[in-house]
């Protein structure tokens, strides 16, 4: 059988291509083409003065960038990687310890539970955010605070510290990111045959082990590239935490920023398009450079 | 292999149907087309009459959400940019530069903007260039629930207002609440103490003492207000009669009058240490020509505009939804003349400061806002969050170029 | 044996009372929106929040359905998600299949990458998607939405589609390969249907991403008439002065109940033929 499959493979990889051509048509165009052209901008002195009149002027905007890499940047950098990663643990547990409780095989409502569980996905973002922004957080009328008072105590002023807003923009965060990673850990579980845990539990394996043994190994595989996309989701998340705390105008005054939220601040603001885009790519490299530790293990699977 | 085929042939198909099916320019000379984010009764009242003044030029309204941004974009591509927009006059300085906007003073006949306000044609104009036909503005107003604020109680000075505060405020009810800590509202204040948030030379917070007087004075009055600035929960506190007094925009007026509210509108108070009033911003909207329109249309945008400087628009605009038109001639119209609110908005004309228009606000809005929120919600330092505020305003600036 | 049915069905009991417990906390905001839309009172500051509304009312909905463009919107929302899911499954599944089946030169190079370009912050995106755009005439036309969503979709389509591929077994297919099927059928008759839960929750990522996604929409289309539900709601709440809170949460209740409806209805495919087929790894 593999005698065979090598001796094809010369032939086969230009059919692999035709194949695959559309799909990396379309990601040339609408992923990779952006990406270029903002490399390009970034060499350009591209501003509301020179709109159509630009031209190339080297890396100076790259020069001029190194600036707002200063400490401010650096704490917002440090930042984000916190919560990319409370993030990430919170969403895997959650939807691990969600999914396991969906899998028990005589839930029968487990389609009532899912859907309802899926409600927060089925909103558009901005309007989710909005709905806890003014329907939970706020000062007045918000509903914690309608709570709080009934309990007695202090209106609290939940998105004004740096550490209560971290908290309540990881909350809306994964409110908003559990359903997506809930439905992958529920597909990937209901994947698994089930004869594997008829014999683990004749094996008498308990119930620990058989997650351990079974079912993390068995999904891992099938959810890897998701959770790695939901990390970088994660890592550019923009919308919670400038919607919830920095929007124009509704400035809540806590200094939390991620690497996006701060260049938007001290870079993209200026309409300077060619400064912002050096900032860009700056960042993105950055990406690229902290990712390559992710790459490890799922190329092992690749 | 067939089916790939297909699959790129189909797509290669679309590709160049779509390319030839929206290639057709829009070059109808006497088709205008006129981007705008304006609420529905101004535009109803604005093509109500021009479908009438002008029978032979076909005026399109197409409402676009983040007007400003798809200009970026699409700049004067006559392909995708309408021919003229309706906007606050504070981004002319921005489409200006950027080589979109035409100047309109040569598409007028001469004279027809004797009438004007000065304030209007001032914020119209950007480096001595006239690039808007201002339609109406509207700034910020001191408005009182009746029913708990008395006319005679309503504060003439700032002090006043203080006091009023102090007696009225606590138990979820406020004396007064506006938005705080936000650029557009504390502008006012800034204003009364004789200082200002960005000159016209593009120079950031140019009496810088006046400044931190206003911030450290306003404090007071924030202390009494509620910890959160935006929109929604002034605008609920006053409607929902939590809140006697706030300053607000003549937006709230249609939702104040819904919620039956004893609305009373006052004359800005005056700060105590300047004798000068609360000075608020005010906002110019206009209509502006793009260059591609400018060079061939110009005709059709010509009687356009002519039209749009008859009084009558203004009239049926402030009746409409109670805008205070920009030619002063509309306010001698009986209807007009008693309405209120836009007597009180022409009122406030008089020591209202056109939003600055220069590009270099852009950066400003931002700047001003985090330094409020710096003193007001952080609790920082004065002096120590004005001097980090400047040394920022000054290097955004720097990196616009 | 009863003793067991018992222990059996007091932790199935409290199974149950811990999701419904689940379900109301996450649901609280949606509730609150709930509540708000249906309240006659229209007020938020009354104290007394509860989330059974105490004067019942539908007006909220009837401005919702009256009001606004709502039904043209829906239609281009159904329009742009059914193009958007047909086109991606159809460039993405042989994609992934080549991508996980076959070895060629630059597979692994390409997948690393993908995913990696795949992180570019979008917010500078939209100039260029507009540079590229703008020529092939597509600005304010939905093909262009659609291509811009396909686009956007594809490195995850792939990567999903292609991670599950993976985890089929081989033999199968030679299995079949042997019985005289052609590589069509090998991939539409045995790998697809082995395949169906990974290709549903893929197709339910593409088709909620249009349904949320509102700054291309609002961006590149103009006119009301155009826009999808998502744009057409962000509209509505930009406009802060017309904006009333109860009606906007009408709204967002509004566009979330077709996609739950959705995502109940596919329920039922997302059961891996693995498990069905009996056929062992």
């Amino acid at each position: 059988m593999k005698e065979n499959v090598k001796k094809k493979k010369g032939r086969d990889w230009l059919f692999s291509y035709l194949w695959s051509a559309p799909s990396l048509l379309l990601i040339g165009l609408i992923v990779v083409f952006p990406i270029l052209y903002t490399a390009y901008i970034s060499l350009t002195n591209m501003s509301v003065y020179h709109w159509f009149d630009y031209s190339i002027i080297g890396l100076s905007n790259y020069a001029r960038a190194l600036f707002v890499f200063d400490s401010g940047f650096l704490g917002a950098l440090l930042a984000t990687i916190l919560w990319t990663a409370v993030n990430m643990v919170i969403q895997l547990v959650l939807a691990f310890v969600l999914a396991s409780l969906l899998n028990i095989q005589k839930l029968r409502l487990r389609k009532l539970y899912k859907t309802l569980l899926m409600f927060p996905w089925a909103m558009p973002g901005y309007v989710s955010i909005l709905l806890w922004k003014t329907g939970m957080f706020n000062t007045q009328f918000g509903l914690l605070n309608q709570w709080m008072e009934k309990l007695g105590h202090q209106a609290v002023r939940w998105l004004s510290s740096d550490v209560s807003a971290f908290i309540c923009c990881t909350v809306v965060n994964i409110w908003l990111a559990l359903p997506f990673m809930l439905m992958i850990m529920d597909g990937a579980m209901q994947s698994i045959d089930k004869s594997y845990y008829e014999s683990a539990t004749l094996d008498g394996a308990t119930w620990l082990e058989r997650t351990r043994y079974i079912t993390v190994p068995s999904i891992r595989p099938i959810i890897a590239p998701a959770v790695i996309i939901t990390v970088f989701t994660t890592f550019k998340q923009f919308d919670v935490i400038y919607l919830l705390t920095q929007q124009m105008g509704a400035k809540t005054g806590s200094g939390l920023h991620t690497i996006l939220t701060y260049a938007y601040e001290n870079a993209f603001i200026t309409n300077n398009y060619g400064y912002s885009s050096a900032i860009s790519i700056i960042i993105f490299v950055l990406l690229i450079l902290f990712s390559i530790r992710y790459q490890s293990p799922e190329e092992g699977s690749a | 292999m067939k089916r790939t085929l297909a699959i790129v042939l189909a797509l290669t198909m679309l590709l160049s149907l779509a390319a030839c099916g929206g290639g057709k320019i829009q070059t109808d000379p006497n088709r205008l087309v006129i981007w705008h984010d304006k609420e529905d009764a101004v535009i109803e009242a604005l093509s109500a009459y021009l479908e009438e003044a002008l029978p032979g030029v076909e005026v399109v309204f197409e409402k676009k959400t983040s007007l400003t941004d798809s200009l970026k974009l699409v700049g004067n591509d006559p392909n995708s940019a309408p021919d003229l927009f309706i906007f606050a006059h504070d981004k002319i300085g921005v489409f200006a530069e950027m080589g979109i906007l035409s100047p309109i003073t040569g598409l007028l006949d001469e004279g027809v903007l004797e009438d004007y306000l000065d304030m209007t044609l001032e914020a119209a104009s950007y480096k001595g260039t006239l690039y808007q036909l201002p339609l109406y503005f509207e700034t910020l107003m001191f408005m009182y629930n009746r029913r708990y604020m008395q006319d005679e109680e309503v504060p003439a000075t700032t002090d006043e207002l203080l006091a009023y505060m102090q007696a009225n405020t606590g138990r979820g009810r406020y004396g007064f609440v506006e938005q705080h800590s936000t650029a557009y509202y504390s502008a006012a204040w800034i204003h009364g103490f004789g200082g200002s948030i960005i000159d016209s030379a593009g120079e950031p917070f140019t009496e810088p003492e006046a400044v931190k007087e206003a911030l450290r004075y306003h404090l007071q009055f924030v202390e009494l207000m509620p910890g959160e600035t935006e929109y929604a929960t002034v605008n609920t506190l006053f409607l929902e009669g939590k809140a006697d007094a706030t300053i607000g925009g003549p937006w709230m007026v249609p939702s104040a009058r819904a919620a039956e509210i004893d609305l009373g509108i006052a004359p800005m108070p005056v700060v105590d240490a300047t004798g000068m009033a609360l000075a608020p911003y005010s906002g110019v909207q206009g209509i502006h020509v793009l260059k591609f329109a400018a060079e061939n249309k110009a005709e059709a945008v010509k009687v356009l505009l002519d039209a749009l400087t008859d009084p009558q628009v203004g009239v049926s605009m402030a009746l409409a939804s109670g805008c205070a038109p920009a030619n002063s001639k509309c306010y001698e119209d009986p209807a007009v003349a008693d309405d209120a609110l836009v007597q009180a908005m022409r009122e406030t004309a008089q020591i209202a400061v056109p939003m600055p228009n220069i590009p270099e606000m852009d950066v400003m809005w931002t700047v001003t806002s985090n330094l409020l929120t710096d003193v007001n919600l952080s609790g920082k330092d004065v002096d120590s969050a004005f001097d980090e505020a400047l040394k920022e305003a000054r290097n955004l600036i720097a990196n616009m170029k | 044996m009863s003793r067991k049915k018992l222990r059996e069905g007091l932790g199935l009991t409290a199974l149950n009372l811990l999701f419904i417990l689940i379900c109301f906390v996450t649901l609280i905001p949606i509730l609150y929106a709930l509540s708000v839309s249906l309240n006659a009172s229209n007020r938020l500051l009354s104290s007394d929040f509860s989330f059974i509304p105490k004067s019942f009312t539908l007006d909220n909905y009837l401005a919702v359905f009256t009001g606004e463009d709502i039904l043209t919107w829906l239609k281009n929302s159904i329009f742009l998600a059914g193009a958007t899911v047909a086109l991606s499954l159809l460039v993405a599944i042989p994609a992934a299949y080549c991508f996980s089946r076959r070895r060629f030169p630059g597979r692994r190079l390409i997948l690393r990458w993908l995913v990696l370009l795949n992180s570019f912050p979008a917010i500078l995106s939209m100039f260029a998607v507009y540079r590229l755009l703008r020529p092939l005439g597509l600005i304010n036309h939905r093909l262009g939405l659609l291509i811009i969503y396909t686009g956007t979709m594809a490195v995850f389509s792939l990567w999903n589609m292609k991670g599950y591929f993976d985890t089929i077994p081989v033999d199968i297919e030679e299995a079949a390969q042997i019985d005289g099927a052609g590589p069509v059928q090998v991939v539409t008759k045995i790998v697809l249907p082995l395949a169906r839960p990974s290709i549903i929750v893929t197709a339910l990522m593409v088709l909620i991403y249009v349904w949320n996604e509102y700054i291309y929409a609002t961006t590149f289309m103009t006119g009301e008439e155009n826009y999808t539900l998502a744009a057409g709601l962000y509209a509505l709440q930009a406009t802060e002065m017309s904006g009333s809170w109860p009606v906007f949460a009408a709204a967002a209740i509004t566009v979330s109940v077709p996609v739950l409806i959705i995502f109940f209805l596919c329920q039922k495919y997302m059961t891996s033929g693995l498990t069905a087929g009996g056929v062992k790894g």
